[in-house]
């Protein structure tokens, strides 16, 4: 695992949900550090693509190498799966668990951490997401951007050294959305290698190295946010963003 | 309460029995003032013990067979769902009289063309049918139940590290169980209900014992009435059960 090494390479991936083509041919390096964010219409193949990142889904063609892991069999994807971290729309918290048994479940049963010491991180965890009083109420009792965050924390717990994020914000009130960016720009600054898939922009802006915009399965164009915002290169790039900064 | 209107006409109906001269009704067969129809009522009685023990093992087995059924089930492996589909299929489809026939008739003969020399009595042969005959609908409320629950679920589990296992045991489950148990209870009504079969094999419970009563007396009507007071008692009492475990679920899910 040297850090030479990118930290996650992709190439000629390919993959289908039936007769629908859902990824072609896609090439992505992340190196060690690196935050990218990919956007693109809906149905363009972002979140599959970092659904495979870490084996959600199965890809049908080319290749995924993760931290050094090549992901050939069920093995590898465990170790994959170790590394990554991964925050979903819908945060996905465990509705029947308190917050800090959310956290501590898969330290406690995966890595068989002792119970006190995954206390312990689970709530300097829940500190570094600011909401450390939270952590023996139930999932529902919270707002759904103290509840992304707890999912944040969540990932966090197992240490991982990526982290995707599945449109962490979609399914937010809008006045929640900020909460939750800021601390992942936090983890950003940090320097955690991340791939966010979102459509705020500002926070692209703000906290990436490079964007990807993916239309139809493919990616159509990748670059720093200065060009990318300012000198899209291709026709579709360019509608996409005139639509989605109209506003 | 909707128990009320039947109750009410069951008791009028008994009531007009009594109080008629007509003869049609003749309550002395289980009049419990008269040591014959004390006797009787014994005997009518003693079938309890039989009904419930057979019903709660053939329940046991049931439950524990359909979620090993079950499980493979819900695989995304084809090969790995299809022997699960063919039994729920093929077991959904075998009326209970005629599994119970083959069971107890066919099945020893079967057993001792391998070389395995068991006899089967009607209480279990009665409780190996009851406990297949109803695996298949054990095992569809298991799935039904554990497939309520959103693959969100499954995913944030195996993005955290959890096995297969760990997933079902922690995650999964204590979730779908708050769906899978009222059903399941109720599942339990159609066993007691069912037991009833057994009789035909032999098997001493309460059905068995109302029918040599039948046939020693020859008072069908009120025999059979008591029959079915019995099977009501014991139904009620399963779903006050039920209700109650409804509630306390429905309030956890609330919490």
């Amino acid at each position: 695992m040297s850090e030479n090494s990118p930290a996650i390479t992709i190439s000629g991936l390919n993959k289908w949900f039936g007769d629908y083509q859902a990824l072609k041919d896609v090439d992505l390096d992340v190196a060690h550090g690196e935050r990218i964010v990919v956007c693109g219409p809906s149905g363009s193949g972002k979140s599959t693509l970092i659904r495979c990142v870490n084996s959600l889904e199965a890809h049908d063609s080319g290749t995924i190498t993760v931290d050094g892991i090549e992901m050939t069999d069920a093995r590898a994807v465990e170790a994959i799966r170790a590394e990554v971290g991964m925050v979903f729309q819908q945060f996905n918290l465990f509705p029947h668990l308190t917050i800090l048994q959310n956290l501590t479940l898969g330290p406690i049963k995966a890595r068989k951490l002792p119970k006190a010491e995954a206390e312990a991180r689970a709530m300097a965890y829940l500190e570094r997401v600011r909401i450390p009083d939270q952590a023996h109420k139930r999932p529902a009792e919270l707002s759904g951007g103290q509840q992304q965050r707890v999912a944040i924390a969540r990932s966090l717990c197992m240490e991982p050294k990526i982290m995707l994020f599945d449109e962490p914000t979609s399914a937010l009130d809008p006045e929640m959305i900020s909460e939750v960016l800021d601390v992942i720009v936090d983890l950003a600054e940090d320097g955690m290698t991340m791939i966010v898939v979102t459509h705020e922009m500002g926070f692209a802006r703000r906290a990436a190295d490079r964007m990807v915009f993916m239309d139809q399965g493919q990616i159509i164009e990748t670059g720093t946010p200065e060009q990318f915002f300012t000198a899209p290169k291709s026709k579709r790039c360019q509608r996409f963003l005139s639509q989605i900064l109209q506003h | 309460m909707t128990l009320r209107t039947p109750l009410i006409c069951l008791a009028l109906i008994a009531l007009a029995g009594c109080t008629s001269t007509s003869g049609n009704w003749g309550w002395y067969v289980i009049d419990p003032t008269t040591p014959a129809g004390y006797n009787n009522i014994r005997f009518l009685l003693n079938g309890f013990g039989a009904t419930i023990l057979l019903s709660i093992i053939a329940a046991a087995l049931s439950m524990t067979l359909g979620l090993i059924v079950a499980l493979p089930g819900m695989s995304a492996n084809r090969w790995i769902r299809l022997p699960s589909r063919i039994y729920i299929e093929f077991v959904r489809a075998i009326p209970l009289l005629p599994m119970l026939f083959w069971v107890f008739y066919g099945l020893p003969v079967v057993l001792k063309s391998f070389g395995i020399s068991v006899s089967i009595d009607a209480f279990w042969g009665a409780i190996i049918t009851l406990a297949i005959s109803d695996s298949a609908f054990t095992a569809e409320i298991y799935r039904s139940g554990i497939q309520s629950i959103n693959k969100g679920q499954t995913e944030a589990a195996r993005t955290v590290g959890l096995t297969y296992p760990q997933t079902m045991r922690y995650v999964i489950l204590p979730q779908a169980i708050k769906r899978i148990l009222p059903p399941l209870a109720n599942q339990f009504i159609y066993i007691v209900k069912m037991s009833a079969f057994a009789s035909v094999i032999g098997m001493q419970e309460l059905t068995r014992r109302a029918n040599e009563l039948v046939v020693t007396e020859y008072r069908p009507l009120e025999i059979y009435t008591l029959l079915i007071l019995e099977y009501l008692v014991l139904v009620l009492i399963i779903s006050f059960f039920v209700r109650w475990l409804e509630r306390k679920m429905g309030a956890d899910e609330s919490k």
